[in-house]
């Protein structure tokens, strides 16, 4: 954190405006002004620039994402992604965590671990997808094993800043004071690195959802990345959009919305400083 | 009998010095590769229909992409349109950076475009280029820009705020001049976000571009290795993912290792590693 050293705040005089306290509201009339701009120009393009097939208007986009959502497939379609999410990314958690906690604690698992780490970390997804489709073809481990080894890098560099944040000396204390392991545990271990296991809950989903469509795309038999392809090559541009538009739609939703606000809850008791 | 008492124990610590060479980080580093070699040897035999190449024949895809120049002539290509399409990047995320750290009325007009460029997925720009420009056109370079956009915006504009307050104030109050304030001050305070953006940028703007290779190009990595799955060639696609990896190594240990040292030089270690970590494109997408 940069100090930046606030004076004793004296009373602004009458008339002046302290950075602080900049009016909120006229804040919105620009953040207004960007939608405003972004998607005005998206929709005159569209209309006067444009034929259909190369750039569809928002209301084209929508219709698209109604029709999807009115066929029976989509469901299917959007379960049979999330299944792929869910499973690979719990493996990944899992993997993920227990080799976050190696390296953490000792410095043989972190030098036996560390370039595997980072060669998952900046191996391009296309990669692991197509070596994925190569050797599990059609069925549904291709995805899951595309996730867990895009994904659980993402996972163990979170984990073992956790457990070096661990700290010391109260573990020292606690073991001087004959406190049991599992109270250590409770009190002392859980609460240091439980904003890390978060974070890494979060850095994880990122990147899992984005490659669970990508290897569908590329050899799966059904879910989001199938029904991408499927309009990619009937040159639907508008349903390509409306996919995408789902798919992102529910990275948000739960980024912003399940996740953030679990943490909230779940990290109520903090002072605001440590947040 | 004596002789006995006497070899044994140093036979022992002469097992047990090898022992503890092994134990050592830098051994384990060695050692991580070679089990997966041989992890890979054993498996590769055991799955159905010889699915898995062998490392052997892996090598010897690897020499012949070597040796016919596929190899170097597809990293050439991507590398091209990747620091073509970053340094476009670079102006223009700068610019908006800049003026976003500097007024807020800026950011607040730019801030949902970018946390949309920072969640949209490469695979769809993907899509959308090869659709736009066909299979000859400059997709792939554009993806590189849009992929790299939001980490230079994000960075830099954290990176103007993060210049002390205090300081400028004194050099405003000293009225020393606007070049020396610039050089001395704002330069140095930029450089860790600077060097942030360079890093998550590139690293991002060539996995986008690897991916719009596929669909919007006739050359390059991403397609190459695309080709080859497609006609099954599956030597050949784990070895080029291995020059991948290769390619990934080199760049970090030799580019960003260095690069790092050398902006960094002047300030102690951990506080350059605590500013850069401060300001990880994930964290400013997720506040």
């Amino acid at each position: 954190m940069a100090t930046r050293t606030v004076p004793p705040q004296e009373a602004p005089a009458p008339g002046i405006e302290t950075p602080t306290e900049r009016p909120k509201p006229r804040l919105w009339a620009w953040r207004l002004a960007g939608y405003v701009l972004f998607i005005g120009a998206w929709v005159l393009l569209a209309t006067y620039a444009f034929e259909v097939y190369i750039l569809p208007s928002p209301t084209r986009v929508l219709a698209e994402m109604r029709e999807i959502l009115g066929k029976g497939d989509f469901w299917e379609n959007f379960l049979a992604t999330l299944q792929h999410l869910f499973i690979g990314f719990t493996i990944a958690y899992v993997v993920g965590t227990a080799i976050g906690i190696a390296m953490g604690r000792s410095s043989y698992w972190d030098g036996f671990f560390h370039d595997y780490v980072m060669l998952a970390l900046t191996t391009p997804g296309l990669v692991f997808a197509l070596i994925c489709v190569m050797i599990f073809g059609l069925s549904t481990w291709a995805p899951i094993v595309a996730i867990v080894l895009t994904t659980f890098p993402h996972v163990t560099v979170n984990v073992v800043e956790g457990v070096r944040s661990i700290p010391r000396d109260l573990l020292d204390m606690a073991s001087a004071y004959g406190v049991d392991r599992r109270t250590q545990l409770r009190h002392v271990i859980l609460p240091a690195i439980a904003p890390f296991l978060f974070t890494a809950v979060r850095y994880g989903f990122a990147i899992a959802w984005k490659i669970t469509a990508l290897t569908e795309l590329f050899g799966g038999s059904e879910g989001v990345g199938i029904q991408i392809r499927v309009k990619f090559e009937l040159f639907n541009m508008a349903g390509v959009l409306a996919w995408a538009f789902f798919l992102v739609a529910f990275a948000l939703i739960m980024e912003r919305v399940v996740l953030q606000r679990l943490e909230r809850r779940f990290f109520r008791w903090r002072p605001k400083a440590f947040a | 009998m004596t002789t006995v008492e006497l070899t044994r124990p140093a036979e022992r610590s002469r097992f047990a010095r090898i022992g503890r060479v092994l134990l050592t980080p830098r051994a384990a580093r060695i050692t991580a590769p070679l089990l997966f070699l041989l992890v890979w040897q054993l498996v590769a035999p055991l799955i159905p229909s010889r699915i898995l190449p062998m490392p052997s024949e892996v090598a010897e895809a690897m020499w012949e992409q070597l040796r016919d120049g596929t190899m170097v002539d597809a990293f050439s290509i991507s590398i091209l349109r990747l620091a073509a399409g970053f340094a476009i990047a670079l102006v223009v995320g700068s610019v908006i950076g800049l003026a976003m750290g500097l007024s807020s009325r800026v950011e607040a007009f730019f801030h949902d475009f970018v946390i949309v460029g920072l969640t949209f997925p490469y695979l769809i720009w993907g899509l959308l280029v090869a659709m736009w420009f066909g299979f000859e056109g400059n997709g792939p370079l554009i993806v590189v820009v849009i992929a790299g956009l939001p980490y230079v915006i994000l960075n830099m504009s954290e990176g103007v705020r993060d210049v002390s307050k205090d300081l400028r104030d004194m050099a405003t109050s000293y009225e020393v001049p606007n070049g020396r304030v610039l050089q001395h001050l704002i330069l140095p305070s930029l450089s860790p976000f600077f060097f942030a953006s360079l890093r998550y940028g590139l690293a991002n703007g060539w996995k986008g571009l690897v991916l719009a290779e596929v669909f919007a190009a006739t050359s390059g990595a991403g397609y190459v290795i695309n080709e080859m799955q497609e006609y099954g060639f599956f030597a050949g696609v784990i070895g080029f993912a291995l020059w991948f990896a290769l390619f990934s190594i080199l760049v970090e240990r030799l580019i960003f290792g260095r690069l790092s040292r050398r902006v960094f030089r002047w300030r102690s270690t951990t506080a350059s590693a605590e500013k850069v970590r401060r300001v990880e494109p994930f964290e400013a997408m997720v506040d």
